[in-house]
């Protein structure tokens, strides 16, 4: 312990900018050096692509190669430009402090962005994995809204995306592209990028009017019954989706046009992130928590209860539908199929491991559950055995998840570390 | 600090003192990929594709290694799992390809992983064969996507041309699964044959189910009471099993065909003396079978203790064709884009490839010519060649 004591407080210097300039490095070293020198001198195929997981679990031979890799090209890099950078990601970073919040926010998630643009960029595999993640947060962030901080256990999340995907889907195929069941496309496929935003818009609203067909029968009462109506929700979309041959049916549907680009998930994510932690801090937000605790306190408080309910529940529903829309165009084909308990499992997986009522919570646990399901897949089926026992571990030790009913606080996050060695006046 | 700084050392150095493979040097392998579903639904598919894989790997290796252009190469198969989901499998594909680097990959087995990865490897230009994808948009538009097996609009009127000629029956039923591929796009091309071999109306039972539904008796009952003659179902073999015992106590006597979805070896172990005597299409009958694929299934049942089917030799199949086109490429250069299109040019050109199920040509689709089989679950259980029928 004493140790890792002396750790934290030798690094407890280094501000959110240090830790940026620590990364960019290793990722710079990984980019120039990486395949050419350090991964041939340690006899590895490959750049290891997730941190080395992937090659130790199938190769055992090859564990101290990957490990020796991840110290030379992150560990150390990371740590040393960090500690070492302080003198000037200090000053840096009080400067930015000066800037309104929002403004700071902005230039460290740019920064953020670049290093993760040149880290994925390195491999097409990670590109992957990195955007279906993403779109797993916003998943996550949105199913917090309702399951978490309205304390409803809502199953319909699958059927929101679906919903998102398929009505998305339709529009770019029939605005940007020449296909078979809509014939040629009605917009010159340029425009796509341009239009996409309001084609996600759609895809979300339609989910939120979806959503009614849940909110509406089950708000008058709580608890299973909305886990039962929503449940049902779910499999009725999956069932009217297969059984519509218009749109494919069980076959699916293909060739969206590749307009999901990992700059573009990153803005929705991002966007997404911002607007669910305006909206749960807002007096709404608030609202949403008394409802949670004690519905009919909150009622004679002179909270409307119901309109409440419904906001929160279209507003999930909404950034369902775009994440929906999103992954469908990463993929560039769906089928009903993907909609269904599996990726129920797994949403519910992700937002209860993260823990509930937090959006941090949130994104760390879509972050670990989809890190964890790519790095563990060599293992194939002990895989199955091994993430539902961390589950269940976590269920025990922190029975509301990881890290439930915290906040970000971004400027606490980002102010620089020590001032009084920089002489900035406490 | 000095102390984190002394550990840091020592660990480094350990890593490095225990790296056998330190300071080797790269050198060209070929690897081929193999996607198939080891968990999820159809865990047996995934099984004897792997299988069937690791058999062909231990031919290679019996013979040193591939021999391209008068060199010998080592070869490596990379098996990645797809569990049966359709992102799944195009991030396995993604990996293969951009990661791995392989030279071709084989597999998806089912079409509803095998369309969206075959985009994948269509857009990095790498051979994919899907050794049992039925589903026509795999391979259409995608001159990197081929396939070792026939067509659904290939299958259907075989099964319905077989029908009428065996028994002369004239009122057919079909039971099929609404929510899956497969089988709703079988159901459909044998009632569009069926039909136009005697006249509109003559399927006097339409029925379909959900996929993990396990009770289907009202559907049935609908289908004994409709004085159907014969029954169709492509189904997968874990719910054949329960379509076939619970027609037969619901009181329907009429024979029950299927389709190669039928052709795995779980289907007679989960059925029993219930499916002895029906008849199903595919791509090669086990029992009775002659010459290479006579070898493969005894060789396959030795190692493993069961009969291949379908799927295993299917993917045998597909393997001996990337090596074929490999070897036909002429040379390797080491740079992988290149051999990879040189492998997808070598694999269109093939002819008359002597599989053991069958003989294949592709057309400009990726797709081959070639014969379906029917077979007959004999009272021993096994499959048995009873005919053929070929385009």
């Amino acid at each position: 312990m004493g140790i890792l004591q002396k750790f934290k407080q030798m690094f407890s210097t280094v501000p959110m900018l240090g830790w940026f300039l620590g990364i960019l490095a290793a990722v710079l070293i990984e980019y120039f050096w990486g395949y050419d020198y350090i991964s041939y001198y340690l006899g590895l195929p490959k750049i290891p692509v997730l941190f080395g997981a992937l090659i130790m679990l199938k190769e055992p031979v090859m564990i101290p190669g990957a490990l020796a890799y991840d110290l030379i090209v992150y560990v150390i890099p990371v740590l040393a430009v960090a500690k070492l950078s302080c003198f000037i990601t200090n000053p840096g970073a009080a400067l930015l402090e000066k800037l309104p919040l929002w403004l700071s926010a902005v230039i460290h998630l740019v920064c953020f962005y670049a290093i993760l643009h040149l880290w994925a960029g390195i491999n097409d595999y990670r590109v992957l994995v990195v955007k279906l993640t993403l779109v797993s947060i916003i998943l996550t962030v949105s199913i917090n809204v309702i399951n978490g901080y309205q304390g409803e256990f809502s199953c319909s999340h699958p059927g929101f995306m679906a919903l998102g995907a398929y009505v998305s889907s339709i529009l770019t195929l029939v605005l940007f592209t020449n296909d078979k069941i809509f014939g040629t496309a009605l917009l010159p496929p340029a425009l796509g990028p341009y239009l996409f935003p309001l084609v996600l818009v759609v895809g979300g609203a339609a989910a939120a009017i979806g959503s009614l067909a849940v909110a509406i029968p089950s708000f008058r009462t709580r608890g299973d019954y909305l886990a039962i109506i929503s449940l049902a929700f779910m499999f009725i979309v999956k069932s009217a989706v297969e059984n519509l041959n218009i749109i494919g049916g069980a076959r699916g549907m293909g060739g969206q046009p590749d307009l999901a680009p990992l700059p573009v998930i990153f803005f929705w994510t991002m966007l997404c992130i911002w607007v669910i932690h305006n909206f749960v801090t807002s007096i709404l937000g608030k609202a949403l928590n008394t409802v949670r605790d004690d519905e009919a306190a909150a009622e004679s408080m002179t909270v409307k209860t119901r309109k409440t309910k419904m906001t929160a529940f279209m507003f999930g529903a909404f950034w369902a539908g775009v994440a929906g829309g999103l992954f469908a165009h990463v993929l560039t084909y769906i089928n009903p199929g993907m909609f269904s308990i599996n990726r129920l499992a797994e949403i519910l997986a992700m937002v209860y491991f993260g823990g509930l009522n937090s959006i941090v919570g949130s994104i760390v646990g879509a972050v670990s559950i989809n890190v964890l399901g790519e790095a563990l897949r060599p293992l194939e089926l002990f895989k199955w055995i091994i993430i539902p026992l961390i589950l269940i571990f976590v269920m025990i030790f922190r029975p509301y998840g990881l890290i439930s009913f915290t906040e970000i606080n971004a400027k606490k996050l980002l102010e620089a570390k020590h001032k009084r060695q920089q002489g900035v006046s406490p | 600090m000095r102390k984190i700084a002394v550990l840091t050392v020592v660990a480094f150095c350990a890593a490095m003192m225990f790296s056998s493979l330190a300071f080797s040097a790269r050198k060209t392998i070929i690897k081929i990929g193999i996607n198939a579903p080891l968990t999820g639904d159809i865990p047996k598919v995934g099984e004897g594709s792997k299988y069937a894989a690791q058999m062909w790997l231990e031919d290679i290796e019996n013979a040193g290694g591939l021999e391209v252009g008068g060199k010998k190469y080592e070869v490596e198969l990379v098996i990645e799992d797809n569990e049966s989901k359709a992102e799944s499998a195009v991030k396995a594909n993604t990996k293969m390809i951009t990661q791995d680097d392989v030279l071709a990959i084989v597999g998806p087995q089912s079409s509803k992983q095998a369309v969206p990865a075959g985009e994948v490897a269509n857009k990095y230009k790498t051979v994919m064969i899907s050794p049992w994808s039925t589903n026509p948009s795999t391979t259409l538009d995608r001159p990197y996507v081929f396939r070792g097996c026939f067509l659904d609009p290939f299958q259907g009127p075989v099964v319905a041309n077989f029908i009428t000629e065996e028994f002369g029956f004239t009122k057919a039923a079909v039971l099929y699964d609404v929510a899956s591929d497969y089988p709703k796009g079988l159901a459909e091309v044998f009632k569009q044959a069926w039909e136009d071999k005697h006249g509109a109306g003559s399927v006097v039972a339409y029925e379909s189910f959900t996929t993990k539904d396990t009770d289907f008796s009202s559907q049935l009952t609908k289908i004994v009471k409709s004085g159907a003659e014969v029954l169709f179902t492509p189904q997968y073999y874990n719910e054949v099993p329960l379509i076939v015992s619970q027609a037969k106590n619901l009181g329907w006597t009429g024979p029950i065909v299927g389709s190669d979805s039928w052709g795995s070896a779980e289907t007679i172990e989960l059925c029993g003396e219930d499916c002895y005597g029906l008849f199903f299409s595919s791509h090669y009958a086990a029992a009775g079978a002659k010459g290479a694929t006579k070898a493969f299934i005894d060789r396959y049942e030795k190692t493993y203790g069961y009969i291949p089917d379908d799927v295993a030799a299917l993917t045998w199949d597909a393997l001996r064709l990337a090596q074929q086109a490999i070897q036909d490429a002429g040379k390797l250069t080491g740079k992988i884009e290149k051999d990879r299109e040189a492998v997808r040019d070598a694999l269109a050109q093939i002819k008359d490839f002597d599989g053991i199920t069958g003989k294949m040509t592709f057309t400009e689709e990726g797709d081959p010519i070639k014969c379906a089989v029917i077979v007959r679950i004999n009272h021993q259980g096994e499959y048995e060649f009873y005919g053929s029928s070929c385009p």
